[in-house]
C-alpha cells in the first residue's frame, strides 16, 4: 500500500459533475485508488455513487470542506496510503497531472502543489491579487516561494497524511501549508492545466473571497506564528 | 439611586437566583457549568441589597464612580465568561466533527468487510 496513490475527492452537492469527474479518473486511470467523500450532501450525489457501485464515504452531516478532506486522509491513514491527494469533484482538476505530482514528491517532497502559475504568469485580476497577497505573506514568515498558494490540487506524503488525519487546524488551506513549511515540511510545486468549473455554482463570490483572504492573512502572518506542534 | 430603582434591582437579582437554582434543583443544567451563574447573581444580590460594598470596593480600586466600577466589572466577567464559552464550542465542535467521521468510517469498513466475506 505503502506506494498507492489516494485519491480522495470531496464531493457536497455535485451530483452534476460527479459522473464526469468520477468517471474519467476510474476509467482512465485505474492504478489508484479513489474515495469519494459525500459531505453531506442534500442532492443524489450519494445515490448517482451507489448506483456505480463507487467507493464512497458518507458523512451523515455537513462538515464542510476541511472536514470532508480530513475525514478523507483518516481513510488513507487507516488503509496506509502512501500518497494521498485532494481532488475537488468539481471538474477542475485534471487526473493526468496524478502521476508527475507523484513524481515529484518522490525526489523528497512532503507536499506537492499543483501549480497553475510556475511558468505562465499570474493574470492581473482582482483574484490574484489575492493569490499574490498570499504568496507574499507565505514567503515572508516561511522564505519559501510558493506560487499557486490557493490551488485545491495538492498531494500529500504519508507523513503528512498522518499529521493531516489527527491534527486540529489542518484545513486544507495556505495557512497549514504556511505552517507545515514553517515546521520543516517540504513543498514543492508543479505546473498544471486547470479547468473552469462545469457546472452548477461555486460559493467563491466576491464578499466570500474578501472573507477568506482577510481570514487567510491573518492566520498566516499573525496565528500560525504563536503555534505549538503538537507531536503525538 | 431612587428607593424605586433600588427595589427593581433588588427583585430582579432574586428572581434572577431563585430561577438558576430552580433550574439546577431541576438539573436542567450541569453543576460545574452552574456555579458561575449562582456566584454571578449572589453578586448581583449582594450589590442591589448593600450598595454600600460596590461603593467601598470603587473607593479602594479608585474608579471615577461606584457605577463605572460595576460597569467594569460586569464587562470583565462576561468577557471572560464569553472566551472560556468559545474554547469551549471549539472543543465541541471538534468532538463532534470526530464522532462524525469516525461514523462515516467505521461503517464504510463495515461494509467492506461483509463484501470480504461475501
Amino acid at each position: 500500500m505503502t506506494d498507492r496513490v489516494l485519491v480522495v475527492i470531496p464531493a457536497y452537492n455535485e451530483a452534476l459533475n460527479i459522473e464526469r469527474v468520477v468517471g474519467e479518473v476510474i476509467e482512465n486511470y485505474p492504478m489508484y485508488d479513489y474515495v469519494i467523500i459525500n459531505d453531506g450532501s442534500t442532492d443524489n450525489t450519494a445515490k448517482i455513487c451507489r448506483k456505480h457501485g463507487w467507493k464512497i464515504i458518507d458523512l451523515p452531516m455537513n462538515l464542510g470542506l476541511a472536514g470532508a478532506f480530513q475525514t478523507g486522509l483518516k481513510y488513507a491513514h487507516r488503509k496506509g496510503y502512501g500518497y494521498a491527494i485532494q481532488f475537488d469533484g468539481d471538474g477542475q482538476h485534471r487526473p493526468e497531472f496524478i502521476l508527475p505530482m507523484k513524481e515529484k514528491m518522490d525526489q523528497g517532497y512532503d507536499i506537492v502543489i499543483g501549480s497553475r502559475f510556475v511558468t505562465e504568469k499570474k493574470p492581473r485580476s482582482l483574484r490574484m491579487l489575492g493569490s499574490r497577497l498570499l504568496s507574499g505573506a507565505i514567503w515572508f514568515t516561511t522564505g519559501v516561494k510558493v506560487n499557486d498558494p490557493t490551488s485545491g490540487m495538492r498531494m500529500f506524503s504519508r507523513k503528512m497524511i498522518k499529521e493531516f488525519a489527527d491534527g486540529l487546524n489542518y484545513g486544507p488551506e495556505p495557512d497549514t501549508i504556511s505552517y507545515l513549511i514553517r515546521h520543516g515540511a517540504r513543498v514543492g510545486e508543479i505546473p498544471v492545466i486547470m479547468d473552469e468549473r462545469i457546472l452548477g455554482e461555486s460559493y467563491l463570490n466576491p464578499l466570500n473571497a474578501a472573507k477568506y483572504m482577510g481570514k487567510m492573512l491573518f492566520s498566516i502572518l499573525l496565528v500560525q506564528s504563536f503555534r505549538i506542534r503538537d507531536r503525538r | 439611586m431612587t428607593f424605586l430603582l433600588r427595589c427593581v434591582l433588588i427583585c430582579v437579582s432574586l428572581v434572577l437566583t431563585v430561577y438558576v437554582l430552580g433550574r439546577i434543583r431541576h438539573s436542567k443544567m450541569r453543576i460545574e457549568d452552574s456555579i458561575f451563574w449562582v456566584m454571578f447573581s449572589m453578586l448581583l444580590v449582594v450589590f442591589s441589597v448593600f450598595p454600600k460594598v460596590a461603593d467601598f470596593i470603587s473607593s479602594l480600586v479608585g474608579t471615577y464612580s461606584t457605577a463605572n466600577f460595576i460597569f467594569t466589572l460586569m464587562i470583565f466577567i462576561l468577557l471572560t465568561k464569553v472566551f472560556f464559552q468559545s474554547i469551549k464550542i471549539s472543543q465541541l465542535e471538534r468532538r463532534v466533527t470526530e464522532l462524525i467521521q469516525m461514523l462515516a468510517l467505521d461503517k464504510e469498513e463495515a461494509i467492506e468487510k461483509e463484501e470480504h466475506k461475501l
